[in-house]
Formats: structure tokens, C-alpha cells, sequence
């Protein structure tokens, strides 16, 4: 008698099951995992580059630090994203300091110090500096020596950091 | 007498499936969390301070301090449109030929000019060197530039006077940079 191949067991091979292959995109988000991982800072984004300018690139590997903004834009320069003088004026400027930007960080630290007056928090007097990479040297030298009689000496150039 | 099935035939292979139904949702909850907090940017600043200005007029107060008994260096970096300069009380650095900067600018491959970052800091790592423990103030340099000089070669000048990598070992150079008004 010729052999008659079982029913059942042919059924077993052919099962009507489907199953999805998630294997390979495990691996993928494995990757993307640790790579997001490695670039988590815990200390978030404390300062937002501003959008119409492009910072300097430099080798300094110092994390940046929370003071009040002034932004040197092609166009403005903004305290605070507050725009307070065009910047193509600081070209006909004589001497080194900007009026109506000196207004607006005179009436800054005096908030703050009357801050430290009533709470008590320490009046720093930094602030960070965000230039175009195509400011002269007279413009940037005026907005720092601005800040510098403005009550805020500790000036933060914020500038991309290349990874070494 | 019937016939009996192969045992061995019938002994099927059983593919065992991890769950990984749990791995998945920690995978969906984690990579939006971490993407959100990401930072592809990274910023780092340039620490400038100055000293506060609450000292009345400077002439005054420059006369009323003691005179300096130590020896200073003094050495500064002038910016130009040609290159570097580098000077100090005593001196300023020669170049090549008289009234050449002391580190000219190089060519490129187009023929357009670039300054020479690295050459600047070997010189100046070259009077570190010498100006160690013979100055009081070897960690300091002033910064001067021409008014059109761009921010970006300020800030490269910066670094290149801040430090340098010597035999793959970074060495500190001149990490208390000052900036002042200076040509104009």
C-alpha cells in the first residue's frame, strides 16, 4: 500500500497565521535610541538663536547660561526680543555709546536690582551677546561698550560650537 | 499491521516568538520624548568681563593706584585687513619685511586671502613659552582690530590665542581675552 501522506500535518506547515516581522525595526530605533540618548542635554535650550542671523562657529566648549538677551541683528538690535534702535545707525554714531539701547538696559538692571531689593535674587549683571558673523568690529565694540556702562559687564558672546 | 507515521517527521520545529509588543510601546513613549528634547545646535558662549565701571573717572583713578611693580607683558593682537600683529610693551613682533605684519595673511587654493589662524598660534604659543613665570600677566592678551574686521574672525582670533593643540594635547595660551576700542 502506497504511503498516504497525513492531513494534519500538512495543515501544520501551511498555517493560516501571519505574523509581522518587527525585528529590523526594532534595530532601527535601537540606533535612533542611543543616538538620541548621546545628544540628551538636561538642561534644555536656554537660549534660542534668533532667526535672522547667523552666529559665529568657535572651538569654546563653555555651556551657555541664562542672562538678559541683546540680539545684534542685520537689522535691529533687540533686548529681550524687544527692538530697540536699527542697527544701520550705529554707523553715524559718534563716541561708543548707543543711546536708546544704554535706556533700555539702564531700565533692566533697575528691575533687577530692585528684584534683589525685595527677593533677593542676585543681580548678575550678565548678559549675552548674539552678533552676526558679518558685524564689524566698530558696530560690535559700541553694543559691548553700551552694555559695559549700562550696569552689565559680564558679557557672553554666544557663538556655535564646532564638535571637535 | 497499520502502518505508523514517522515520529520523527512529525517532530516540527516550533518557532518560539518573543513578545515584543512592550519593547515597541517604550520605543513610541521614549524616541518622541528625546527627539522634543534634543539639541542639534549646540551653542557655547565667550565669557568677556569687565571690570565694573562704577570707579568714576578713569583718569583719576588710574592716577590714585600705586605704580605697578611688576613687570608687564602687555601683548596684544592687532587685527588688519593684511593680517595679524603681534606686539607688547616691549615690542611689536617684526614680520618678514619692515612694516609687514607679523602674521600676514595666507593664500588659498582660488588665490583669495584667509588669515592664518595657525600660524598665529604657534607664535604665540612661542612667547607663552618665554613669557611664563617672567610676566605677571601671561594669561592676559588685548584684542584690537580695524572697525570692518567681521565678528567671525574676532571670534576666531579668540580661539586661536585661547589655546593649542600641541602633539594632540591642549595647551592654554592667553585665556583672558580683552577687547578694546583701539584704531578707529
Amino acid at each position: 500500500m502506497a504511503f498516504v501522506p497525513s492531513h494534519r500535518k500538512r495543515h501544520k506547515t501551511d498555517s493560516g497565521e501571519v505574523r509581522l516581522q518587527l525585528t529590523s525595526m526594532m534595530d532601527m530605533f535601537t540606533i535612533l535610541l542611543v543616538f538620541l540618548l548621546k545628544t540628551y542635554s538636561t538642561h534644555g535650550q536656554l537660549i534660542n538663536p534668533s532667526q535672522d542671523l547667523t552666529l559665529p562657529s568657535s572651538v569654546v566648549q563653555h555651556p551657555p547660561e541664562l542672562g538678559l538677551d541683546v540680539v545684534v541683528s542685520t537689522d535691529w538690535i533687540l533686548v529681550n526680543g524687544k527692538p530697540v534702535e536699527r542697527t544701520s545707525t550705529l554707523a553715524s554714531l559718534d563716541g561708543y555709546i548707543i543711546p536708546n539701547l544704554q535706556d533700555e538696559l539702564l531700565r533692566y538692571a533697575k528691575e533687577s536690582e530692585k528684584m534683589e531689593d525685595l527677593y533677593g535674587v542676585k543681580f548678575s549683571g550678565k548678559v549675552t551677546i548674539q552678533g552676526d558673523k558679518h558685524l564689524p568690529y566698530r558696530f560690535l565694540i559700541k553694543v559691548m561698550a553700551t552694555c559695559g556702562q549700562s550696569n552689565y559687564p559680564n558679557m557672553r558672546l554666544i557663538v556655535y560650537t564646532n564638535e571637535g | 499491521m497499520a502502518y505508523r507515521p514517522s515520529r520523527r517527521a512529525s517532530l516540527s520545529f516550533e518557532w518560539i516568538h518573543t513578545n515584543i509588543t512592550p519593547m515597541m510601546n517604550l520605543m513610541v513613549v521614549l524616541i518622541p520624548l528625546l527627539l522634543t528634547s534634543a539639541e542639534f545646535v549646540r551653542l557655547g558662549v565667550i565669557e568677556l568681563n569687565l571690570p565694573p565701571a562704577a570707579m568714576g573717572p578713569e583718569g583719576e583713578v588710574l592716577n590714585s593706584l600705586p605704580q605697578e611693580e611688576t613687570r608687564k607683558l602687555d601683548l596684544s593682537i592687532t587685527i588688519t585687513d593684511r593680517g595679524f600683529f603681534i606686539s607688547s610693551s616691549l615690542a611689536v613682533l617684526g614680520g618678514e619685511r619692515e612694516g609687514e605684519p607679523s602674521v600676514p595673511k595666507i593664500k588659498r587654493n582660488d588665490n583669495t586671502l584667509e588669515y592664518d589662524f595657525q600660524t598665529l598660534s604657534q607664535k604665540l604659543y612661542e612667547i607663552k613659552k618665554k613669557a611664563t613665570d617672567r610676566f605677571s600677566d601671561s594669561e592676559n592678551i588685548i584684542l584690537m582690530a580695524e572697525p570692518e574686521i567681521d565678528y567671525q574672525t574676532i571670534v576666531s582670533t579668540m580661539d586661536a590665542a585661547r589655546s593649542i593643540q600641541v602633539n594632540g594635547k591642549e595647551e592654554l595660551l592667553f585665556p583672558n581675552v580683552s577687547l578694546s576700542a583701539g584704531i578707529f
